[in-house]
């Protein structure tokens, strides 16, 4: 069973994501801000990172270079209300890009490709 | 002895000299004046001073003697006063002349003054004066302007019109300047045309004035090995005064004058006058043409000012719009967490409630209009992004087939058909290509939405000066109501679809000066019109 993280510091978002990415067989940890989301990755391994951009004061970008650099091994997913981020060269760093929407089913098929794309390369000693 | 003359009588009556007349009443009283003013020129008195001197008086020469000088020195006299009146007259002349040229910095109108100056008789009494310039970007001398008559009959005219109306060289030349200044060009065109010569031209008389800068009376000209014949033959004269006009030591022109009409002599005098007025008359024309240089280059740094406001405006535009975008952006973002939530949240519901259950609708509707509430975010957040149009070059019909490409699946998934009809060598259209998309493909999902088996038609065409593109739909019918309704903005109509809005489209095609028409033709369908500029529009 995947482990996804869910870094987003809306509740009722943290909700939803656990509620439907539970229902599709995964097991959902969340953290409200950075620092928690740290303190989680530092204690547990994570097979996958849904990580929202406007995190209140914080920029999840930051935490993206930093995952990047420290855990490269984890895909990560951007999640965002907004769609111009896509255009900034540092979210390109993530593995995947969503806008956020009460449709999940393109959320869904994100983690699916991204950790299906893991597993191939872990298959490929890559 | 009995003298003819008066002299030496202490009163005489009139008709008693012959040399008083009416109006020298006083003379009749005053012995003392009348012989001075009168004796000493009569016939009467020279006579008697002839008899004088042959009576063998011892004083008598000596009388002769003293008369003689009297008469010589009253001759010298009268002729110093009539100079002095003449150089007075000229000092005025000199000093209206200049009192005119120093304050004006009209080019024509120190032109009219300086030509009307040399041909009036109340100046330098000249019949015919032309005038050329220095071009220093062509390096060229050329003829600019003339005055004067061509033939007697018009000379003739001109000297009684000029008499008749005692008019000052001001109004002389205001009149000149106002009346004539452009049938006299026109009148001597054909000289001025010929008279063009290049300055480096040294051999030429008039160059050969100009580098003296000394004035130059040219006589037999047409018998002067210094004057080329067709120079002199252009002229019409043998004999005309060459006056270079120099200033600050450049060579700002030539005056040509001469006497074409009355032939009278050119004097050596006239050429000194005419010498003293030629500076100011450089001057002049230096400063009006440095002046007028300088109202063109002031009207450019205008002009420059006006487009740098322009600019600034528009900066300042700009950032309100962007400041506008920000706040869009930012509310539109929290409405779309909570609106996630919700939809989400409405979806999980909806996957777990029974199909037989009464609310499962209730749901449905929830789901389905968070969705369109998400749709309509999006329109906003990417509208948002770009308020202001940022204009460029585009081929319109790549811009058609990119957009029916991305509407292939929806467009399929409403069997829905588009013909499009892309006009050949269309030139380029000067518009924001993201915006232009985006009221392009919301004008098409605005009109097929809901309805399925459409099938519109798309064509470019252009003239000279736009490039117009007409969707049409030939299956549908509008009133004028309802196509009102549609392009009103936050107005609510089923017909309205999903999209943007036409309103919407029409504000952005707008801003981008792209009229957008909607029309329902009397045979029924329904017509879109966009007329796109190929042109880059100048600031206004």
């Amino acid at each position: 069973m995947s482990r996804i993280l869910v870094v987003d510091d809306e509740a009722n978002i943290r909700l939803l994501y656990s509620e439907e990415l539970a229902e599709e067989g995964y097991q959902v940890v969340t953290a409200a801000s950075i620092a928690e989301a740290v303190e989680k990755l530092q204690g547990d391994v994570f097979d996958l990172t849904v990580l929202d951009i406007k995190l209140k004061n914080e920029s999840g970008i930051d935490l993206l270079q930093r995952l990047v650099k420290e855990r490269h091994d984890m895909p990560v997913i951007l999640c965002s209300a907004f769609s111009c981020y896509k255009d900034d060269f540092s979210a390109w760093l993530a593995d995947g890009y969503i806008v956020k929407s009460g449709d999940l089913t393109e959320l869904k098929q994100e983690i699916a490709r991204v950790l299906a794309k893991k597993a191939q390369r872990a298959k490929g000693g890559l | 002895m009995d003298w003819e003359c008066c002299w030496d009588r202490d009163v005489v009556a009139m008709g008693d000299c012959p040399n008083i007349h009416e109006g020298d009443e006083d003379l009749l009283l005053s012995r003392r004046r009348r012989i001075l003013e009168k004796c000493c020129d009569c016939a009467n008195f020279k006579r008697d001073l002839n008899r004088f001197r042959e009576s063998g008086h011892t004083l008598a020469p000596v009388f002769s003697l003293v008369h003689a000088e009297y008469q010589r020195q009253k001759t010298q006299i009268q002729s110093l006063v009539s100079f002095l009146d003449n150089k007075t007259l000229e000092v005025r002349f000199l000093h209206e002349l200049g009192s005119v040229l120093q304050s004006s910095v009209d080019l024509e109108e120190v032109l009219s003054v300086a030509l009307t100056a040399i041909t009036a008789g109340k100046g330098f009494g000249m019949n015919r004066a032309f005038l050329m310039l220095s071009d220093r970007e062509t390096n060229n001398l050329y003829g600019y302007l003339a005055i004067g008559p061509r033939n007697y009959e018009e000379a003739n005219q001109t000297w009684d019109e000029i008499s008749q109306n005692d008019m000052d060289l001001q109004t002389l030349a205001q009149s000149f300047r106002k009346n004539k200044l452009s049938s006299e060009r026109d009148k001597f065109h054909d000289i001025l045309e010929q008279l063009t010569l290049q300055l480096s031209d040294t051999n030429h008389i008039l160059i050969k004035a100009l580098d003296s800068k000394q004035p130059m009376l040219v006589e037999d000209a047409f018998h002067n090995p210094d004057v080329d014949y067709s120079f002199a033959s252009l002229l019409g004269v043998d004999t005309f005064l060459l006056m270079p006009l120099i200033s600050r030591n450049r060579r700002v022109g030539i005056i040509i004058a001469d006497n074409c009409i009355t032939h009278r002599r050119i004097t050596e005098e006239d050429m000194r006058s005419i010498e003293t007025f030629t500076f100011p008359v450089a001057f002049a024309i230096e400063r009006a043409s440095l002046y007028e240089r300088l109202q063109v280059e002031l009207s450019r740094v205008t002009e420059a000012n006006i487009k740098l406001k322009e600019q600034q405006e528009l900066i300042v535009k700009m950032e309100k719009m962007a400041l506008v975008g920000r706040i869009t952006s930012s509310v539109a973002h929290s409405i779309r967490n909570p609106l996630m939530v919700i939809g989400g949240f409405a979806r999980s519901i909806l996957k777990n409630t029974p199909l037989t259950d009464p609310k499962r609708d209730f749901i449905e509707s929830i789901v389905g209009e968070a969705h369109q509430l998400e749709g309509v975010l999006d329109e906003i957040l990417n509208y948002s992004d770009d308020l202001y149009p940022t204009k460029d070059f585009w081929d319109l019909n790549q811009l058609i087939e990119t957009v029916l490409h991305e509407l292939e699946e929806r467009l399929a998934e409403q069997n829905c058909e588009i013909s499009f009809y892309p006009a050949e060598h269309l030139p380029l259209a000067h518009i924001d290509y993201k915006q232009v998309s985006c009221c392009i493909r919301n004008i098409i999902i605005s009109d097929i939405d809901g309805i399925s088996g459409l099938h519109l038609e798309i064509r470019s065409s252009s003239d000279s000066e736009h490039i117009y593109l007409k969707l049409t739909n030939r299956e549908r019918r509008f009133t004028n109501e309802e196509l009102e309704s549609m392009l009103t903005p936050f107005a609510t109509s089923h017909d309205m679809g999903s999209g943007l809005g036409l309103a919407l489209c029409r504000s952005m095609l707008e801003k981008q000066n792209i009229p957008f028409f909607v029309a329902a033709p009397p045979e029924g369908g329904i017509q879109y019109t966009l007329t796109l500029p190929i042109e880059k529009e100048e600031l206004t």
